[in-house]
């Protein structure tokens, strides 16, 4: 389940590059797309805005067909309190930009599962595939506005794979 | 309307900071800071590779908690008080533009081989400059000792 966590991440993180590469952040000195892992940075007492935030949460296994295949909730969470040119008063149209980003982000619902592990990553046999998103409400944070959206996430396990 | 007299500071603050968390009981804590060449790595950012956290001694600190924890399943907070001198010295070590910017780099912060995250830092300031910190801390998870 790691391999397909890890190439979740990996092709919204590619797809971010593209959509809009000017969405970028720096963390851990490193300038990169605006996306991360959560469990994989360390805790922040605050979310980071303009950037996109994943977190894994709902995990279930289909044990029933030839493979398992896993489900797992991956939710994609983001904030921001607009842009200091006008004075935040455009975080409503920071976050629809980010709405929007997301559908790109997701679509195509599907990419090769890779191997991280390796070095090069390797490709594996199979596809991480997953659902359309699920929008919540967009809410608000003292000046700023946030919004998750839930994805399932599905990919079988492969032979020897932990 | 702006204050414009004159002001000359002259680090009588500073100094009367540092010397009294000395004398309270002064400890060292340490920065968790990510190393100034980033891991840009797909493993870097997946949770493969080691951080490579750099340790950042601030000394002169107190520690101490900050108040005790009234509801069931709230951890306790703590609180460090540095010297703005250890912090100043840390911020033109690694050329960084301000305190500020220092503490939001950092990951956490260990005192006494235990880790803490940073939930907020406020400044004391005299004549306008910071001469003791306040960051308020929240008990880490792992047990591991650094």
């Amino acid at each position: 389940m790691q391999n397909a966590k890890d190439t979740f991440y990996i092709a919204l993180r590619s797809r971010l590059a593209s959509v809009n590469p000017a969405r970028t952040m720096t963390l851990r000195g490193v300038t990169r797309p605006a996306i991360l892992v959560s469990e994989a940075e360390a805790p922040m007492a605050q979310p980071l805005l303009d950037a996109f935030a994943l977190s894994w949460t709902g995990l279930e296994a289909d044990v029933q067909l030839p493979a398992i295949l896993a489900q797992m909730t991956c939710e994609i969470q983001y904030a921001t309190a607009g842009t200091k040119a006008n004075a935040g008063l455009d975080r409503g149209r920071t976050l629809e930009e980010m709405d929007c980003e997301v559908f790109h982000l997701l679509y195509p619902y599907s990419t090769q599962k890779m191997n991280y592990t390796t070095t090069p990553a390797t490709p594996m046999e199979t596809f991480v595939f997953w659902s359309e998103p699920e929008f919540g409400p967009a809410v608000a944070l003292r000046d700023g506005l946030s919004r998750t959206v839930k994805v399932t996430v599905f990919a079988f396990q492969e032979q020897g794979e932990a | 309307m702006a204050d414009l007299s004159t002001q000359n500071p002259n680090g009588l603050a500073q100094r009367v900071a540092t010397a009294l968390l000395r004398a309270g009981g002064g400890t060292t804590a340490c920065l968790q800071m990510p190393p100034l060449a980033g891991d840009s790595t797909d493993a870097g950012q997946i949770g493969l590779n080691a951080p490579g956290f750099l340790s950042l001694p601030l000394a002169p600190a107190v520690f101490r908690r900050a108040r005790a924890a009234m509801q069931e399943g709230k951890l306790p907070k703590y609180e460090l008080l540095v010297s703005a001198d250890a912090v100043a010295t840390q911020v033109t070590q690694l050329q960084l533009g301000s305190a500020q910017a220092l503490f939001a780099m950092a990951s956490g912060i260990v005192v006494a081989g235990k880790l803490f995250l940073i939930e907020s830092v406020s400044a004391s300031e005299s004549q306008g400059q910071a001469y003791l910190y306040r960051l308020l801390l929240q008990d880490g998870c792992g047990e591991w000792p650094l």
